[in-house]
């Protein structure tokens, strides 16, 4: 009874966490990417960008990119416009403008393991074979499986000129040129300096300086087991060491279409002949790269 | 203040409509279909096939298979379990079986207009060709922005669940060329017992003919259709191909340039194919 009254009062106030309940006006922006998929990485070089005079760290990324899911909403709708969020949700019809970031999923699970062993959302004991288990049925994630997610959002939006795909391995490969595209897409001043700078800033190096310093100060990393580190190994393919073989064969007989259209090798089922989904043959793709 | 008070005490104690933010359960079945897709025709067969007995009419259509935007978050968590819920949202990873029911655009477009002037949303003679290119914008009148575009809508979950076996769909038109087929599927799906003399009786208490007497008596008492124009009809022409000769021909061609893709893969005949020029932005 207590706690409802504090809500109630929270909530006339607008100090309640804001999760999807929060007013989503027409000019903002979201990053969206399913989790895992290098999605503070571009908040760093989107902050850095943004605000180049910022020191851009842990302890005021919430501020700077923010994240509806762990700020209020009165926070949220306080903040100047046009705002640009992140977000993890699945398509959500009220998002007009949309970054979406895609991650190979066989390196999305090896990285959600680590990140629940680091959150202690499973128990040490667990495999990443048994993990696997569950992210392929979706069930390790509110937001749904990695191919409800990226199908859903993908399916609705692509080729409309307010949605920008982009790859996380892309993003690796060619750090200036994907950063350059994305600032574009978000009209925010790009000179060459200004990019190369928000690219340094944002280096998985100096994000994982930052992250010992500022560890204790970021929603992603307190409280969690510090020995696991946030910033990982910060590349594409260490799937190819760390995966089970029968799991990656498991990914990509589930998702192989999905997995072809966004130019994922597959390793198990190259020969089969896959059907592909509708928006694979649509005229609306040229964004995506299909094959590397 | 407080009007901001009471939005919070209701939220607190579940007398707000949750939508959205739905408590959904592991054995829940959610009934989804984009707005004038034939939701309420459907709703009614399912209530008349699981819920014979409670002789479903509009007076109760909304408690049998209530819609979490229409209906209190206490009502919702306090009704009898497992629940099967109707929904316009577009694709919730939560929704655990989902019966997905699709129409054709170009009849959709034209249920919405005259939906639309029923419910004084547009006023009488707009014109229909304005209208289709708000609806492919995805910016009804009424529906908008809460259901995205039918385009949105459909491909989102239609592309997310349709190899799941928990995902079914179903076809207006077929529903309609064959009912005691497609209702022997939704019957399965449902698991609930689908023998010949049910399936009959479920699609006999939903015929057109049937649900326009009971709008004659109940429109007034039904939340759709209270306060709008009674002397048009909710339950209107209740066929598919109505477009071929209602819509204007650049209204056919603008869903179809724009739609196409997602439409071919449903089966829906374009009638302009040749017209479609590649990489038109949506």
């Amino acid at each position: 009874m207590i706690s409802q009254i504090k809500f109630a009062f929270k909530y006339a106030l607008g100090l309640d966490r804001a999760g999807n309940r929060f007013t989503v006006f027409p000019d903002d922006t979201f990053l969206v990417s399913y989790p895992k998929s290098g999605n503070t990485w571009v908040r760093f070089l989107l902050a850095n960008l943004i605000y180049p005079d910022e020191v851009v760290g842990f302890a005021n990324i919430n501020r700077l990119l923010p994240s509806p899911d762990v700020l209020s909403r009165r926070f949220l709708r306080k903040l100047p416009r046009p705002r640009i969020l992140k977000s993890h949700e699945p398509y959500d019809r009220r998002y007009r403008k949309v970054l979406y970031l895609v991650r190979d999923p066989r390196d999305v699970v090896v990285s959600e393991y680590h990140f629940n062993l680091k959150k202690r959302y499973i128990n040490p004991d667990v495999s990443l074979e048994e993990f696997g288990q569950r992210f392929l049925q979706g069930e390790t994630s509110s937001y749904g499986s990695w191919w409800e997610h990226a199908a859903s959002w993908i399916a609705a939006r692509q080729g409309n000129p307010a949605f920008l795909l982009v790859r996380y391995e892309d993003l690796l490969a060619d750090s200036i040129g994907e950063t350059r595209k994305i600032a574009k897409f978000l009209g925010i001043p790009a000179e060459e300096e200004r990019l190369r700078a928000a690219v340094e800033r944002s280096s998985a190096n100096r994000m994982r300086e930052l992250e010992k310093k500022q560890a204790d100060q970021w929603t992603g990393t307190k409280n969690t087991r510090l020995e696991i580190p946030f910033v990982r190994e910060a590349k594409s393919g260490g799937w190819k060491e760390a995966l089970p073989a029968p799991l990656a064969e498991q990914i990509e007989a589930a998702w192989a279409p999905l997995m072809k259209v966004l130019g994922y090798e597959l390793q198990c089922r190259q020969k089969e002949e896959i059907a592909l989904p509708a928006w694979v043959r649509s005229p609306h793709l040229p964004q995506v790269q299909r094959s590397r | 203040m407080r009007k901001k008070l009471i939005a919070g005490w209701k939220r607190a104690f579940g007398l707000h409509f949750p939508g959205h933010n739905l408590r959904v359960f592991p054995d829940d079945i959610f009934f989804v279909s984009y707005p004038k897709s034939g939701n309420t025709w459907v709703r009614f067969l399912v209530a008349n096939l699981v819920y014979p007995e409670k002789n479903p009419d509009f007076s109760n259509i909304d408690r049998l298979l209530p819609d979490p935007e229409g209906m209190s978050k206490r009502d919702l968590e306090g009704a009898p379990r497992p629940r099967i819920l109707k929904s316009h949202l577009s694709f919730d990873p939560r929704f655990p079986k989902v019966l997905y029911v699709v129409r054709d655009p170009r009849d959709v477009v034209l249920s919405s207009y005259h939906f639309d002037i029923k419910r004084r949303a547009i006023p009488e003679g707009y014109p229909l060709q304005e209208f289709v290119s708000r609806f492919v914008r995805g910016e009804l009148a009424g529906l908008n922005p809460r259901y995205g575009s039918w385009h949105d809508n459909v491909a989102s979950w239609y592309y997310a669940r349709r190899n799941d076996s928990r995902f079914l769909l179903v076809a207006y038109e077929s529903l309609q060329s064959q009912a005691l087929e497609e209702m022997r599927r939704i019957a399965t799906f449902l698991g609930v017992d689908g023998n010949g003399e049910r399936l009959t009786f479920a699609i006999e208490q939903s015929s057109a003919r049937r649900m326009r007497e009971l709008e004659k008596k109940q429109g007034h008492l039904w939340n759709s259709t209270r306060e709008t124009q009674l002397d048009k009809p909710f339950v209107r022409a209740a066929k598919s191909g109505g477009w071929k000769s209602e819509l204007p021909q650049a209204s056919v061609a603008e869903i179809e340039s724009h739609w196409g893709e997602l439409m071919r893969d449903l089966s829906y005949e374009l009638s302009t194919r040749d017209l479609v020029p590649a990489g038109v932005g949506r």
